[in-house]
């Protein structure tokens, strides 16, 4: 059931509207009045999410017409079960982001705040727009807004490393993204539509098997670069140098999950299942993921830089979403949708717990970390249950995604992507259980007296971590995210191809 | 009859009218009073715009407006017609012409000292017959007339050009040899059509010549046609006059003469291939491939030259060569889509080209800079002017959701219809260079070394805000709002073109 509503539209409008206000206003009030625009923002944008879940839950979609936006389209919103999922934890973790980034922007005395919140706020509009994009054009126009938001936060520094990101960034990022504009203009040519639609509108033999290989490769493509999936991904960890709640909220939430959400979109509702199988992209494409966890995972031990480690390790996790998307089972589309909130809620622990180490103890380097765990207990013990969570422990979210992932894998018959994902998982614990070991391990030179920092910094780092493991629990907690994702994936294996 | 009447009636004449009086009138009032010349020029270029859009909403409400100059009929009386398409030409000349006088009024152009006044009265009134020229070029009923009003419009552009930078008198006479040889190749071309077919009424050529098909006269015709109008409108290889002129121009007609001065003649090239001539006979096929390797050629090196320079006007100047090349390949693909992407180009180029030479002109009425390696930081003194260059330049480099993505979108349609996949290649890499080297101005924009010693004195006059946040405002409104433009007005008119 469909229900017209206001409602997707004002998700976007108000961070839209916050990031005006601030860019307008932003120097000329006290930082207080302007940080309080980002809250009320984020507080109002999840509020207003959060109150479809309930509808959608129920199995009803919410449709929102903006206005004709080209010939024959519509700039159409509509809330979904997947996009409700990346809605949710983009619109939710950004209150905790904006409560940190208040305390690390100033406990770091950066400057050019007022660019850096308006950019935020951008960034999160698109990513709602992500979310909710009803059709392929809406979805592109949102997402090269979010290249072009997130921009300014990874030259943030404005010095010649930034400036070097940022050129990287947008190679990266705009290549793509005018590939995969090319993909759509054809697709729309072609088929006269581009509504996304669950389990795709594509046939299987609609057009030649290369072509349409071809076709399906360079939409994954758009989406592949943003979600890191090697050998795309150079970006990612050069992009480290944007302030850490950008790394926090930007590489581990929202814009990496853009593209996986970009990947998932064309895999499941553009080409559907049966042709992307069909066709042969979706083998290529897990092979490229399964590749990726276990590179990543190899080149994230070597990392001494903290932020360096945990940027391989969101792209490791971002190819378990791709992977789970590209085997086109229910179990896997289920724990790859999962997965998405599981790692948002564990990545960003451990981001905040860098960002927290950097601010308060100036130290980057793990190796330089010994004995952290004295001065910083609290920020210690989040990055260790967040570390276990994150490699799969059981009663931790992580487990319950990659549980469905290996169910996926097995349903499908394929006993290579099994071995992956278990390999893997160990991988992610020996990578990142070091670090833990390190900060209770033994004491290097500081010996102050125990201090977390701000609270505006520990609070929310905690708050993710322990939602990070409620979830784990309890998966349907709150706003029943496992449901919506179990919904989704039903829907698309049901649903798909009524157009040749 | 009423006054409102008489309007409505003579309303495509009295759009050239006004300006044509304004121009006149103005040395007389100069001589009078200082300010009275370019005042009057100001209001009958604001009743031209006023008029221009009036007689819009009449083309669509009652199709195309034939006007019979003194009620002589066609083929012995002047005719002027105006229809979807020119109609949107004539209203974006109007409202550009306005706007840029509105923009020049801060310049020095009112010089003190007993000869002042001649100063100002020459450029308003130039200023005001160049936009009577490009008027009435895209207004006139037949190829007689639109010559005329083609040597109007050359003639007040060397004058523009002379009295800008010191190299302008050079850049002037560059062009004047050979625009003169457009004019003439385009006269010649006329002549021929005239022998072959005994008419210069638009609308009697076109019945005429479907009778004559391939006759050598009218093969010659049209051959000279694109070299006259690939002159006037700086398509490579015939753009050799263009950079020159468009960087060494006064500054504050710059804007116009880049804006708009090639965009008419791009308007009258559709008129005589789509309109005129017909489009379907086999050596047709031929001339457009031959138009659409000139403007992927020129995509590609207008594109790359920009690249190579660092004064801001040379990089807009060959960023035109390359846009102008968008509007040579709409022509080439030549179906309705095609032809879309190139009106709405037209109207978008214009816009953003214009607004960008404004942020050009602001930049060096304020602090005498050209140099893009000067512009450290400069956002900081001049938001409006940084905001109204980032809207134009990202919609240059065809970015949603402004309106050179969308002019990209049909051309990209057009180009996989026709199955000319080669043109969407060239779209995509144009695209990523004009990227390069427009966040290469970004980055001195933005990042550059702050110059501290830049005197601070306030924002800029009013009279150069609104035209620079007007076209701003264009760029973004053109964009969102290009789906009624195009299905109500475009598409009926374009879709005439393929019925016959």
């Amino acid at each position: 059931m469909m229900i017209d509503s206001m409602r997707p539209m004002a998700a976007l409008a108000i961070p839209m509207a916050a990031a005006l206000l601030i860019l307008l206003f932003g120097n000329k009030i006290k930082p207080n009045l302007r940080e309080a625009i980002t809250m009320a923002a984020a507080i109002l944008m999840a509020a207003t999410v959060f109150s479809m879940a309930q509808e959608v839950t129920s199995g009803k979609e919410l449709i929102g017409v903006l206005l004709p936006i080209a010939d024959g389209i519509d700039l159409k919103l509509k809330v979904d079960s997947a996009g409700m999922i990346f809605a949710s934890i983009a619109s939710g973790l950004w209150i905790l982001t904006s409560v940190y980034s208040i305390g690390y922007m100033r406990g770091h005395e950066e400057k050019n705040q007022t660019g850096y919140f308006a950019a935020f706020a951008m960034c999160l509009a698109s990513a709602a727009g992500i979310a909710f994009a009803a059709n392929l054009l809406t979805f592109f126009i949102f997402y090269e807004m979010l290249t072009i938001a997130t921009y300014p936060l990874v030259v943030h520094h404005r010095d010649e490393k930034a400036k070097k990101a940022g050129r990287k960034y947008l190679a990266y990022t705009l290549i793509s993204g005018q590939l995969f504009f090319a993909a759509i203009v054809f697709v729309y040519v072609k088929y006269g539509v581009c509504e996304f639609v669950a389990g795709g509108f594509m046939m299987p033999e609609a057009m030649e098997k290369p072509v349409m290989c071809l076709l399906f490769l360079l939409m994954i493509l758009g989406g592949a670069v943003k979600a890191g999936v090697m050998p795309l991904h150079g970006w990612l960890p050069s992009a480290m140098v944007a302030p850490t709640p950008v790394s926090a909220l930007l590489h581990a939430v929202a814009v990496v999950k853009a593209g996986v959400f970009c990947v998932f979109r064309v895999v499941c509702y553009v080409f559907g299942p049966e042709s992307a199988a069909w066709c042969g992209g979706a083998g290529i494409l897990s092979w490229f993921a399964a590749i990726t966890i276990v590179l990543s995972s190899l080149i994230a031990l070597q990392q001494d830089n903290l932020k360096a480690r945990l940027a391989y390790s969101t792209v490791g996790q971002l190819s378990y979403i791709v992977l789970g998307i590209s085997l086109l089972s229910a179990y896997s589309i289920t724990g790859a949708l999962f997965h998405m909130v599981a790692h948002a809620f564990l990545k960003i622990t451990l981001f905040m717990c860098a960002g927290a180490i950097f601010v308060r103890l100036h130290l980057s380097e793990i190796s330089t970390m010994g004995g952290l765990a004295r001065r910083m207990p609290v920020t210690a013990g989040c990055f260790a249950v967040a570390s276990l969570g994150l490699a799969g422990l059981p009663l931790m979210s992580g487990f319950v995604s990659k549980a469905n992932l290996l169910a996926g894998a097995a349903a499908m018959g394929k006993p290579f992507f099994i071995v992956v994902l278990l390999g893997a998982a160990l991988l992610a614990l020996s990578y990142l259980m070091p670090v833990s070991a390190i900060f209770f391990g033994k004491q290097i030179s500081h010996r102050a007296e125990p201090m977390d920092g701000a609270s505006t910094m520990v609070i929310p780092l905690t708050l993710t971590v322990t939602v990070g493991i409620l979830l784990g629990i309890w998966p349907n907690l709150g706003l029943h995210l496992y449901d919506l994702a179990i919904q989704a994936a039903a829907a698309i294996m049901e649903g798909g191809a009524g157009l040749g | 009859m009423s006054w409102f009447g008489f309007l409505e009636a003579h309303a495509p004449l009295l759009v050239i009218l006004f300006p044509l009086c304004g121009g006149l009138l103005c040395p007389f009032l100069s001589k009078i009073h200082g300010t009275w010349g370019k005042r009057v020029v100001m209001v009958c270029l604001f009743l031209s715009v006023v008029l221009s859009i009036w007689q819009l909403v009449l083309v669509h409400e009652q199709g195309v407006l034939h006007y019979w100059l003194g009620n002589w009929r066609p083929p012995y009386g002047i005719e002027l017609a105006i229809d979807g398409v020119n109609g949107l030409v004539v209203a974006l000349v109007s409202v550009i012409s306005w706007l840029t006088a509105l923009y020049s009024s801060p310049f020095e152009v009112v010089s003190k000292g007993s000869k002042g006044w001649v100063r100002t009265a020459g450029y308003y009134s130039i200023l005001a017959f160049l936009s009577v020229g490009l008027l009435g070029m895209a207004s006139a009923g037949d190829a007689f007339n639109l010559y005329v009003f083609m040597e109007i419009t050359a003639l007040s552009g060397y004058g523009l050009i002379a009295i800008g930078e010191e190299k302008g008198p050079i850049a002037a006479f560059r062009y004047l040899l050979t625009g003169t040889i457009g004019a003439s190749m385009y006269l010649l071309g006329v002549g021929f059509l005239y022998a072959a077919t005994g008419t210069l009424n638009m609308t009697d050529l076109s019945i005429r010549l479907e009778t004559l098909g391939d006759s050598p006269l009218v093969i010659l015709a049209a051959a000279c046609l694109v070299v006259g109008f690939g002159i006037k409108m700086a398509l490579f290889p015939l753009h050799g006059w263009q950079p020159a002129a468009h960087s060494y121009a006064h500054p504050a007609a710059d804007p116009m003469i880049a804006g708009i001065m090639i965009k008419v003649p791009a308007y009258g090239m559709l008129r005589f291939f789509f309109y005129i001539f017909y489009e379907n006979s086999p050596v047709m096929e031929l001339f457009f491939q031959a138009i659409g390797i000139m403007g992927a050629l020129g995509i590609l090196f207008g594109s790359l030259k920009a690249l190579r320079y660092s004064a801001y006007n040379k990089i807009l100047a060959y960023s035109s060569i390359g846009q102008v090349g968008y509007i040579a390949m709409g022509f080439a693909i030549g179906n309705i889509y095609g032809l879309m992407g190139a009106v709405l180009h037209i109207l978008s180029h214009a816009f953003m080209k214009t607004g960008l030479f404004y942020t050009s002109g602001a930049l060096k009425y304020k602090y005498g800079i050209h140099e893009i390696t000067s512009f450290g930081q400069i956002y900081k003194d001049m938001p409006t002017t940084a905001t109204a260059m980032v809207v134009c330049a990202l919609s240059m480099v065809g970015l949603p959701p402004f309106a050179g993505f969308f002019s990209k979108w049909y051309l990209a349609m057009g180009a996989i219809e026709n199955g000319q996949y080669l043109y969407v290649a060239i779209l995509i890499l144009s695209s990523l260079l004009s990227a390069i080297y427009f966040f290469r101005i970004f980055e001195e924009l933005f990042m550059g070394k702050r110059i501290e010693e830049r005197k601070k004195d306030g924002p800029l006059p009013w009279q150069m805000l609104l035209p620079l946040g007007a076209v701003a405002a264009a760029v973004i409104g053109l964009g969102l709002g290009n789906s009624s433009l195009v299905s109500e007005l475009l598409k009926p008119t374009l879709l005439e073109v393929f019925l016959v």
